[in-house]
């Protein structure tokens, strides 16, 4: 015996976090967490990545674990390290995104006597996490990391945090390292296999539908169900929809493909959505930007609900029938099952519906090809800027985003072909997500284009990453809308406040983003007129190793359309500043 | 609405608590009254154990009673949305008992 390392807690830490197969860390040393950071110093298998903000850790570690699915890693210290952390743990909870979040605590004999730095971890994360950890015993350290892991990336996903007093991890103290090759945790196992009743049931519907609609959302990207979806839809030949979490698990440029559905969804996913006599959701959980007004939602269709979580069927509406476990699995299930009973379908039965949608598409769908008439008389279309976007990156690269009107002309005009490319933040709509989502993105594909759309207002709330950029040296291409206005706001205002712009635009005191983006180290350009947007994009993707910032002024008068009409159902929206359905 | 009567047995680790009253809290839901109490004897709990697979040891796990006023729609919301809790063990009302993703049809706790 006496083979077993004996490591003090913030080594222990670090090399339980290597046996979990973690090679990056987003963070941001201080006090509380300087044993830990004296720990990465002494190791050279896990890279640290130095955030300028820790919000910017978080959402850095966000956008690596959406793109690549694992999760992402954070380390801030006590206190304000903590606190910044919040936003950007609330907005991968709202997501239901694997992360877990270490962070430093005062030492254990100062829990509650209010010492410099302290602040109740625990208990102001609380209501945004999936669940959470305070280390009482070093010892504890190897099972409580395992178990993080565990809880962070399994049944539904979700951050976790782990809180470590500054003593857990004083260097003096020693102990057997041994790291658990499983976590038990004997009150959680979430579902995997679906129940065969229900499968059963949901393959008679599938059958039977007239209109069917398949509505799949950030469930099915976190369950990697991609294949089963696009396999499942090979059978079915159905109309599919997707949510804005959704976007990628169903190629965009397929025929069958409807758009995103909901708030700003296209008008032949809203319309299907209402008219469809059976909807199979996949995880998908029918938010309230989805619905509209939920009693008014969809009068004639059934609901098949698959989903890992039990908490999120029948919540707001009711399913009838309820597929509980990994929607991956439920689908090869259901596509197991339909593979017996090929002679009991015929695709052509779809063929009324799949003509009403087209009608709908031709009628009121997406004005495609935008910027092809524009003249220098006219502003830019923000739409148009995506459009180019996408030509040019051949709708191949990984597109963060922030939160506003750039937001959703980025989802409605770049169209993903693949799961994981496009990351926002959906649930929360965290403005300043964007770039530091990207420098995540990055850093786990550092050979693919990663583009980050985003607006004026949005970018200032975590520009310092910046910085990041240039120590890392990470080529990102920053698309900045600018409209010189809080866009969605200023839409709200025009649209239910009778145009009073109340607090949504800057008075003239926006920075010259370019040689903002020139004081960082890094280029920057300005676009003011239709005729210069396209070879001015083409220069920018043109620099494959410079980050460069591309700051479009655009019509701050555009509105994002279609639009659901409060209250109502998905039948009833906005089409233009003047039209309605 | 309704005075509904909720048991759960629940691990003894400390914030088990707190993640049930904040959850209570945060969706809105109310209570009326609530009850913690160490469980020491497990016999009326070998169904759990067996379940699960596991043996409950001294201190382990504590028994919560809450009375709350609910609608029937929002009971069965209340009861998944505890059953989520990574420290629940098992949650019932006076019809269902929830264990760990496993609905069984009567009050077993
Ligand atoms: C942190 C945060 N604060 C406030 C909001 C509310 N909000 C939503 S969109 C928006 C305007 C965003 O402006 P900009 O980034 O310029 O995007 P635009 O709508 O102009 O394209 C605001 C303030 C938010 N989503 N996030
Ligand atoms: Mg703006």
């Amino acid at each position: 015996m006496g083979t077993k390392l004996k490591l003090s807690g913030a080594d222990m830490l670090m090399h339980a976090l290597h046996d979990e197969g973690v090679e990056l860390i987003f963070g941001y040393p201080g006090g509380a967490a300087l044993h830990i950071y004296d720990a990465i110093f002494r190791q050279d298998k896990i890279e640290h990545i130095l955030v300028r903000h820790e919000q910017g850790a978080t959402h850095a570690a966000d956008g690596y674990a959406r793109s690549t699915g694992k999760p992402g890693v954070v380390l801030v210290t006590s206190g304000p390290g903590a606190t910044n952390a919040i936003t950007g743990i609330a907005t991968a909870f709202m997501d239901s995104i694997p992360m877990v979040v270490i962070s430093g605590q005062v030492a254990s004999h100062l829990i509650g006597t209010d010492a410099f730095q302290e602040t109740d971890m625990i208990g102001i994360s609380r209501p945004v996490v999936k669940h959470s950890y305070c280390v009482f015993d070093a010892n504890e350290i190897p099972k409580i990391v395992k178990e993080a892991f565990h809880v962070a990336t399994s049944g539904r996903p979700g951050p976790v945090v782990i809180d470590i007093p500054k003593d857990m991890t004083a260097p003096d103290n020693l102990f057997e390292y041994e790291y658990p090759k499983k976590a038990n945790i004997r009150s959680y196992n979430p579902p995997v296999e679906p129940d065969e009743n229900q499968i059963e049931r949901a393959v008679t519907e599938l059958l039977n539908a007239k209109r069917p609609v398949i509505y799949a959302g950030g469930g099915a990207i976190a369950s990697n169900a991609e294949e089963e979806l696009f396999r499942l839809n090979e059978i079915l030949d159905a109309p599919v929809t997707n949510t804005l979490m959704g976007l990628g698990i169903y190629p965009a440029t397929h025929h069958r493909f409807l758009g995103m559905l909901g708030m700003h969804g296209t008008y032949q996913a809203n319309m299907a959505m209402h008219n469809a006599d059976l909807i199979i959701a996949i995880g998908a959980r029918f938010d309230d930007r989805i619905t509209n007004n939920p009693s008014k939602f969809s009068p004639g269709a059934k609901v098949i609900h698959l989903d890992v979580d039990h908490s999120s069927v029948s919540k707001i509406i009711e399913a009838n029938i309820a597929v509980f476990g990994q929607v991956k699995n439920s689908l090869s299930a259901m596509i197991k099952l339909l593979e017996t009973k090929l002679d009991q379908y015929n695709k052509d039965t779809l063929q009324p519906w799949h003509d009403q949608i087209q009608n709908w598409k031709s009628s009121h769908g997406l004005n495609y090809e935008l910027y092809k008439n524009e003249s220098d008389e006219n502003p830019i279309l923000p739409q148009a800027v995506v459009q180019h976007v996408y030509n040019i990156t051949e709708g191949k690269a990984y597109v963060t985003s922030d939160v506003g009107q750039h937001q959703m002309f980025a989802a409605q005009y770049y169209h993903f072909d693949e799961p994981r490319k496009w990351i926002n933040s959906g649930s929360m709509g965290t403005m300043g997500f964007g770039l530091p989502a990207a420098m995540g993105v990055k850093f786990a594909f550092p050979n693919e284009e990663v583009l980050c759309i985003t607006g004026e207002g949005s970018i200032q709330m975590c520009i310092q990453e910046l910085s990041t950029c240039l120590q890392y040296n990470l080529p990102i291409k920053i698309i900045n809308i600018n409209n010189e206005a809080l866009g969605m706001v200023k839409q709200w205002q025009d649209m239910n406040y009778g145009g009073r712009h109340s607090q949504s635009t800057y008075q003239n005191s926006l920075p010259d983003f370019v040689k903002l983006a020139e004081s960082y180290g890094h280029v920057g350009i300005k676009v003011e007129k239709n005729s210069e947007l396209k070879s001015a994009l083409e220069k920018a993707f043109s620099m494959k190793d410079r980050l460069v910032f591309v700051d479009v002024y655009v019509d701050p008068a555009e509105h994002v359309y279609p639009m659901l009409i409060a209250n109502n159902s998905l039948e009833d929206m906005w089409l233009s500043k003047d039209k309605k359905t | 609405m309704i005075k509904r009567k909720l048991t759960l047995i629940m691990e003894n680790k400390p914030g088990a608590l707190v993640r049930v009253v904040g959850l209570f809290h945060q969706r809105g839901y109310n209570i009326e009254s609530l009850h913690v109490d160490p469980v020491d004897d497990f016999t009326p709990y070998k169904f759990i154990e067996e379940q699960l697979e596991t043996k409950f040891k001294e201190n382990e796990i504590s028994r919560l009673t809450i009375q709350t006023l609910v609608s029937d729609s929002l009971m069965r919301q209340i009861l998944r949305q505890l059953n989520k809790l990574i420290d629940v063990i098992a949650v019932s009302n006076e019809e269902t008992t929830y264990l760990k993703g496993v609905l069984l049809d009567e009050n077993l706790l």
